[in-house]
């Protein structure tokens, strides 16, 4: 039977319309910050890139969750660690994010701006006092008042250094550089021993070597950049002597952690921050140069080494606010946290939990020294990177700091443009 | 009477309708809307005009994305429009064991270009074959990756390379297609094969080779793997190897991306595809004219 062509146009418009409807903002559905109801319900829980390693870890989480609280059922999604952050912006667009989510500082800091993050400090301010306050902090966004994510582990990690070519180059293997000021002045040594082939560092500065060098990166309210003053010029300068001198790798400009730690397992670059987990990787991949591994703390003229901080956020509009504040607590608890750092090599942010024997007490191995020292250190370590560091920040930065390395501007000149650049994407961000 | 449209044509239209619509149509009006806004990852934004587009003029990494973005047409596309066309003349004929030669040369077409990419990060690095070779030979270690330029052309020999099977397998269809007489006739006339590849061969292929060229300027103004993959997320030293579409990707993505500003950027690239196409067409008809 033929139609009117009205129809047909009326039809064609919503057969294109209607799908879409789908799309955008999920709306305000759902949502509530108090947590004290009863613990039920269905709810997803998001990790990130630890299905492969350690399933068995939380599904039995989830199962201990599942028995303490009947009624609540976990959906447990793990999404990979390339592209995480785009995943979950994609989630938060869409109306989609999960009701338990995985998160590093700078991930919570816009979701907290767009109201997606619930304010554990009214939501679950009981559970405050079980975090070290340094841990429960670092979830809080400048500008806005509340804590947006329960700290759940936390990881530093030494330096490691080659001691062969220490030795090659004529340094004591057994002295590795403690100061900034030393490691500018055995890198210039090593590059000229080796005749420009060997590099000590492979990475260009980056927002937490300025932190560590004493740089402010903020001014005290936290609206505006700060790390152009005469300290980070300084250090900016010192790397721009040791690029000339092939103290620093020439990809460096290029650089990934992955890229660079490739470097220092072939014996191209001497010394490479990294953590526990990697001397495992250095007995399969380098066994010659496990021989040769030596281990040293993080150079830092602020004596606090850095650290980073992970966290477990609820989503602000998630159906079942108290289940979802429950689980997320049941994740970080120090119990939890515990079990889960004798896994792996990370650490609790409970209170009290770095005390425990296993993080003070040394068994002569390589392993051990280096958790017992990372853990001590942890007592006193910041988080460098500010929470509202965006990646594209991060791009401006390392851009301008290239610049002045190349020697296209100076390191003051750079600097000031990266802080401009900064500032200007920090007022975007609103 | 009002004249009416019969349905089962429109019924049989309506997946193809619906799925170009969602994922096409709308996602096409969408940015265009977008670039008129200030819309970030996860604020909705307000209407600002044509900001955005003042905004990159202004904008060096734009410029700096434009100029590597055109630099790719002209490094590519001639490469890509002459080389596979050699090559389809190269296995075109039905001698025993060509088939191997014509899948050995198809292989990079079908390898994932993460794959290929990182091949090539490993054969380009500093302590990669390549240098090794270098070294070896004399000439010393070159910085392929760690030289603006030398990196955006190593790029460029990546794209040529994984392009090469793709043309030849258009140029080898058009190829069968030129009557073998007028290659005999030029032949009786005393023609040579350059002669023979030039008065034959070319014209007879003409349409074909301003195919490949606006296929390939199209590829290679919106070129992102390749250079992503082995100038890095940052682009190259100091973002210098940054093409437009990185900038897109670069700006419009994560928690914090401006959605409105990489809509303008996409527009952009957008208008500068259109505008190739249709110069490459153009040329093409007054050739004929």
């Amino acid at each position: 039977m033929p139609t009117p062509r009205r129809t047909f146009a009326a039809a064609a418009f919503l057969a294109l319309v209607l799908p879409l409807s789908a799309c955008g903002s999920g709306g305000d559905g759902g949502g509530s910050t108090d947590a004290s109801g009863k613990v039920e319900g269905d709810i997803t829980f998001q990790t990130w890139n630890l299905r492969a390693n350690f399933k068995s870890y939380f599904e039995g989480v989830v199962d201990g969750f599942e028995k303490k609280y009947p009624g609540t059922h976990v959906k447990w999604i793990d999404q990979p660690a390339e592209g995480y952050a785009d995943k979950i912006s994609a989630d938060a667009a869409g109306g989609t994010l999960p009701d338990v989510v995985n998160v590093s500082p700078d991930l919570v800091a816009p979701l907290a701006k767009a109201g997606l993050a619930l304010d554990l400090d009214k939501a679950a301010a009981k559970y405050k006092s079980e975090y070290l306050p340094g841990a429960w902090a670092s979830h809080q966004v400048p500008g806005l008042s509340g804590t947006y994510a329960f700290p759940w582990y936390l990881n530093t990690g030494p330096l490691f250094y080659n001691k062969s070519l220490f030795t090659e180059a004529g340094l004591d293997p057994a002295q590795p550089p403690k100061t900034y000021d030393e490691l500018f002045t055995d890198a210039l040594r090593m590059a000229k021993e080796s005749g420009g082939k060997v590099a000590t560092l492979a990475n260009v500065p980056t927002i937490e070597d300025f932190g560590r060098y004493g740089v402010p990166l903020m001014n005290e309210e936290g609206t505006a950049f700060a790390f152009n003053d005469a300290k980070g010029v300084r250090l900016l300068t010192k790397y721009k002597e040791l690029y000339d001198a092939g103290a620093l790798d020439s990809q460096a400009l290029t650089a990934t952690p992955e890229s660079s730690g490739k470097k220092f397992l072939t014996g191209a670059v001497a010394m490479n921050p990294g953590s526990a987990l990697d001397l495992e990787n250095f007995k399969k991949q380098a066994p010659s140069l496990y021989k040769n591994i030596g281990i040293t703390d993080q150079i830092t003229s602020t004596g606090h080494v850095n650290m980073y901080v992970m966290g477990v956020m609820v989503n602000s509009r998630t159906k079942h606010t108290p289940a979802a504040v429950a689980f997320a607590h049941y994740v970080t608890d120090a119990e939890h946290q515990m079990s889960f750092a004798k896994k792996v090599a990370i650490f609790p942010s409970t209170a009290g939990s770095l005390d425990d024997p296993y993080f003070t007490k040394e068994d002569g191995t390589d392993v051990t020294r280096v958790r017992v020292a990372a853990a001590k250190s942890l007592k006193t370590a910041v988080n460098y990177t500010p929470v509202l560091f965006s990646e594209q920040m991060k791009t401006a930065l390392r851009n301008e700091v290239a610049k002045a390395l190349q020697g296209k501007e100076s390191p003051k000149e750079a600097l000031d443009n990266a802080v401009k650049s900064c500032d200007q994407l920090l007022k975007q961000q609103g | 009477m009002r004249r009416q449209l019969p349905t089962s044509p429109w019924l049989f239209a309506a997946p193809g309708l619906l799925i170009a619509g969602a994922f096409v149509l709308y996602p096409f009006v969408s940015t265009l809307v977008n670039s008129f806004t200030d819309r970030r990852t996860l604020v909705p934004g307000g209407f600002v005009g044509l900001d955005n587009f003042r905004e990159l003029l202004h904008d060096d990494m734009f410029w700096t994305g434009l100029r590597n973005s055109t630099l790719y047409i002209l490094g590519v596309v001639p490469a890509l429009v002459i080389l596979p066309l050699l090559l389809a003349l190269l296995v075109q004929k039905n001698i025993p064991g060509i088939t191997f030669f014509r899948s050995a040369f198809y292989t990079p077409v079908v390898a994932s270009i993460v794959v290929v990419g990182l091949i090539w990060v490993w054969l380009l690095d500093e302590r990669g074959l390549v240098n090794s070779l270098l070294e070896t030979v004399g000439i010393g270690r070159v910085g392929f990756l760690s030289d603006q330029w030398l990196l955006l052309l190593s790029a460029m020999a990546v794209t040529v390379w994984k392009g090469l099977g793709y043309y030849m397998i258009i140029y080898l269809a058009a190829l069968a297609n030129v009557p073998r007489e007028l290659h005999e006739a030029a032949a009786v006339d005393g023609a040579g094969p350059v002669r023979r590849f030039l008065t034959v061969t070319v014209p007879a292929v003409r349409s074909t080779m301003v195919l490949v060229a606006a296929l390939s300027s199209v590829a290679a103004f919106k070129v992102f793997s390749e250079v992503y993959l082995m100038a890095g997320p940052s682009g190259g030293p100091a973002g210098e190897d940054t093409t437009l579409v990185m900038l897109v990707q670069r700006t419009g993505t994560g928690l914090t991306g401006r959605v409105g500003y990489a809509s303008a950027l996409s527009v952009v690239v957008f208008a500068v595809t259109v505008a190739l196409m249709l110069l490459v067409l153009r040329a093409d008809r007054r050739e004929e004219t």
